[in-house]
């Protein structure tokens, strides 16, 4: 059992490191993981922030047909000259030239809405802005990003009206003597497209939030957009954050497990105003050691090296199995094999050489005990006895059946055995009901009878057959062996009383009557030598048994 | 156009303002007419128009405009001079017709006159800057196609309140002295209310900066410009008889050019330190 307890011993060792080196793998990749997220998280919102300061860029170059638009110009200025109200003419003109002018953007370039605004801040003309429609003194004036394209600035910003806006705005010039004509400005409403395009362009997923509100999202499709919904319940919390407040970017942050987040404050009035965006990434963290099969996707799986990990659970259960087979089945069956010949009498003892380990020490224990039983006389047999092989040629049609005594009540049973000759106990272990020899050494020798009398040899082999209540009478004559028979009655007593039966009126005088009896009727039916009684349990009673000895 | 006269008796009472947008149209226009020339003085015959000039108000920086282009602020993620457009114009000067006030000072107490209109839209009021007697009445109308929140700074009676687009809301001036008013959804929202109670008239000028004040009563007033709630430039004494007078001559001089140049020359300054700040980051960047 060496190999088998080293190899489990092994088995438990690699398992409890293997164990500990997930534990341990799983807090480096969380901890990888947090880092890689942070730093994914804060490239995400920086990308973001280009993405949006470019695209403002660019989209301003777009205005410059606008502002290049000769009815554009001339028609401000028109407006301009008239402080109380616009020039009709003027509104119609300059809806004409930006529906001209939008008509040739292309559509990934354009704005949502185009405004024309005069000195005075009024809106002119506008397209894609219906929210104003019929309002003739709509202005936009008063916004710095307007006023600073007024007064010869292009620039961005961020609105929160209606919706939010990103906006830009430049000059329109007429007369470079003069101050500008007017600004031309472009809104892009920041929706679920603008947040969509925005995050196919960044791959990032992306929340914009105003008023405590989530205003528009868009991911990738790897990630579920409504998981972008749980920064509303942070967006409270997040006038705490230091770095938010003063800076405009947050720490990452969790929400509820599910996404890792950083905010970032928007450019332009949005800021003053708490609005911004968030980029998200959901966390890639394992909760334990198994955790890994729950993120794991087809490519990881399939660089586990499914054939290379199969061989080595098939070898090291294979050697499992090798080294139980070896230590373990094997032996048990050559022991099984031997017991087997043992019970068949094929041999008269187990032979502990053939056994290792444990097992010989039980063959050589099975051995004494046999030897120790046999040298007391041998216990009750539990099978059927075989007369013809214990007493020798039995007769068809005996004279008198060894179980049909006729009895007075004294003894319940006697069980003769028949009679053997006194053998070697060496000689005599080759069947049932054959007595086992006794180990050198084991044999111990038979207390005197009381009387005096010899002690007989060691019993060759027994009898088991049950005799009927008072079976014993009539029993025929043989050696004087009643020495024994005080002690056999001392016993028989004693079983009686174990088994719940009466005893009153039993004497020895009665019982060695007739035991004297039966013995000298098996003595002459058989022609034994002598007669040994023993005691045993049948059915919850006592009774005899009678072992006819031939010498 | 020039503002003339003070507070016109026949202008609509809030009240009566129309809520829808297709009705309130016509009556704001007629209301913020109404408003800056404050037309109809109670005894048309008596009164006398101040005919003036307001000089230098190009050299005047508007607070909201110039707080916003610091960078410091995160107003925009870029912004950069037009190159063709003059520096003279890049000055953010304000809008003479909305954020400058005449005022003429009378030498007793007036009365409050009736409810005053005051826009609220395009990112800003109009008028930004208003003189009036205590205890008159601002009747705030919402122009933009979506909602505000107006308050008075540090006034407890002009609590932050949404006004709905075409709404109007209310509030009478509780004393003497300046307040200024916000917008809780648009930051760049900021008005100037000064309060005084010998105030008789106001005027905006135009955009050129000529202006006109009526007075009802002859007698010695103080004419006084007024931008972002507070005094610029000299206060001129006039003495009004029967006829109109001519201020012309003598131009309410708001802003001082020198100091407008100067601070031209750090903004200059200033922008080329952010531009040159933009680059490195630009180029850490990379």
């Amino acid at each position: 059992m060496v190999l088998s307890r080293f190899w489990y011993a092994l088995l438990g060792l690699v398992l409890g490191a293997a164990l500990f080196l997930l534990g341990i793998a799983s807090s480096m990749y969380n901890r990888s993981g947090l880092r890689a997220r942070a730093e994914g998280l804060s490239s995400d919102a920086q990308v973001v922030s280009w993405y949006l300061r470019d695209d403002a860029r660019q989209r301003s170059a777009q205005l410059i047909p606008f502002a290049l638009e000769s009815d554009v110009g001339k028609y401000l200025q028109k407006s301009n000259e008239s402080e109380g109200k616009v020039p009709e003419d003027a509104r119609a003109k300059l809806t004409q030239a930006l529906t001209r002018v939008n008509a040739q953007i292309p559509k990934e370039a354009g704005f949502d809405s185009v405004f024309v605004v005069d000195q005075h801040g009024r809106v002119v003309a506008y397209l894609g802005y219906a929210q104003a429609s019929g309002m003739d003194d709509f202005e936009l004036g008063g916004y710095p990003v307007v006023a600073d394209a007024l007064h010869g600035y292009v620039r961005d910003d961020t609105l929160v009206l209606d919706r939010m806006y990103r906006v830009v705005a430049r000059p329109v010039e007429y007369d470079l003597a003069s101050m500008p004509a007017g600004a031309i400005i472009g809104a892009r409403v920041i929706d679920d497209r603008f947040a969509r395009e925005l995050s196919s362009r960044t791959g990032a997923a992306i929340a914009f939030y105003a008023n405590g509100q989530r205003a528009a999202a868009g991911s990738p499709v790897d990630f579920q957009t409504a998981n972008l919904d749980a920064i509303v319940g942070d967006l409270t919390d997040l006038e705490q954050d230091k770095d938010y407040k003063e800076k405009g970017r947050s720490a990452v942050r969790e929400i509820a497990g599910m996404i890792a987040v950083q905010y970032t404050r928007l450019p332009g009035e949005a800021w003053q105003l708490g609005a911004g965006y968030a980029v998200a990434r959901q966390p890639a963290s394992v909760s334990g050691p198994l955790g890994f099969f729950g993120h794991a996707d087809e490519k990881d799986k399939k660089a586990g090296n499914w054939p290379i990990a199969l061989l080595v659970a098939l070898v090291a259960g294979g050697l499992g199995i090798a080294f139980s087979v070896l230590e373990h089945t094997r032996p048990l069956r050559v022991f099984k094999t031997e017991a087997e010949k043992f019970a068949a009498g094929s041999v008269e003892q187990l032979t502990p050489s053939r056994f290792r380990g444990l097992f010989r020490k039980i063959a050589a224990d099975v051995n004494d005990g046999v030897d120790k039983q046999l040298a007391k006389g041998g216990g009750p047999r539990r099978g059927p006895a075989d007369f013809k092989e214990v007493l020798g040629d039995i007769p068809d049609q005996p004279a008198m059946s060894a179980f049909s005594l006729p009895g007075d009540g004294v003894a319940d049973a006697v069980a003769p055995s028949g009679p053997s000759s006194p053998q070697p106990a060496s000689s005599a272990r080759s069947g049932p009901g054959r007595a086992l020899p006794s180990p050198p050494g084991a044999k111990k020798p038979r207390p005197p009878a009381p009387g005096g009398a010899a002690s007989p040899p060691a019993p060759p082999a027994h009898l088991d057959a049950t005799m009927p209540e008072g079976g014993l009478t009539g029993w025929g004559t043989g050696a004087p062996d009643e020495a024994e028979w005080q002690e056999v009655f001392q016993e028989f007593v004693a079983t009686k009383q174990q088994c719940g039966e009466n005893i009153d009126g039993f004497t020895y005088e009665k019982f060695a009557e007739r035991l004297r009896k039966n013995r000298d009727t098996l003595v002459q039916k058989y022609g034994a030598k002598r007669v040994k009684f023993g005691v045993h349990v049948k059915d919850g009673k006592a009774a005899l048994k009678a072992n006819p000895i031939k010498e | 156009m020039a503002g003339v006269g003070y507070f016109p008796p026949t202008m609509k009472a809030p009240s009566g303002l129309p809520s829808s947008p297709s009705r309130w149209r016509s009556g704001r226009a007629l209301g913020w007419l109404a408003a800056l020339t404050f037309l109809a003085p109670a005894s048309a015959d008596a009164a006398a128009k101040l005919r003036g000039k307001v000089d230098g108000f190009r050299n005047l920086l508007n607070p909201v405009w110039a707080e916003a282009r610091d960078p410091k602020q995160h107003g925009y993620s870029f912004r950069e001079p037009v190159a063709t457009v003059r520096a003279e114009f890049r000055r953010l000067f304000p809008h003479a017709p909305k954020e400058i006030c005449v005022a003429a000072f009378a030498a007793s107490p007036q009365k409050a006159p009736p409810p005053v209109l005051v826009r609220v839209g395009g990112g800003r009021t109009t008028p930004v800057t208003i003189v009036v007697p205590p205890g008159t009445r601002l009747t705030f109308q919402n122009t933009d196609p979506f909602k505000h929140r107006l308050h008075g700074v540090g006034i407890p009676t002009f609590q932050p309140a949404d006004t709905a687009r075409a709404m109007t809301r209310e509030w009478s001036v509780p004393g003497a002295g300046v307040f200024e008013i916000r917008d809780e959804l648009a930051p760049s929202l900021r008005m100037w209310v000064i309060a005084d109670p010998t105030v008789a008239a106001i005027a905006y000028p135009s955009m050129k900066g000529d202006f006109a004040l009526t007075v009802e009563e002859p007698g010695e007033y103080t004419v006084q410009a007024y931008f972002a709630g507070k005094k610029v430039g000299p206060a001129l004494p006039v003495t009004v008889k029967d006829a109109d007078l001519d201020l012309t001559k003598t131009p309410l001089k708001v802003g001082d050019e020198k100091a407008a140049a100067a601070a031209d020359k750090a903004e200059a300054d200033k922008d080329k330190a952010a531009a040159a700040e933009d680059g490195d980051k630009s180029g850490a960047g990379k």
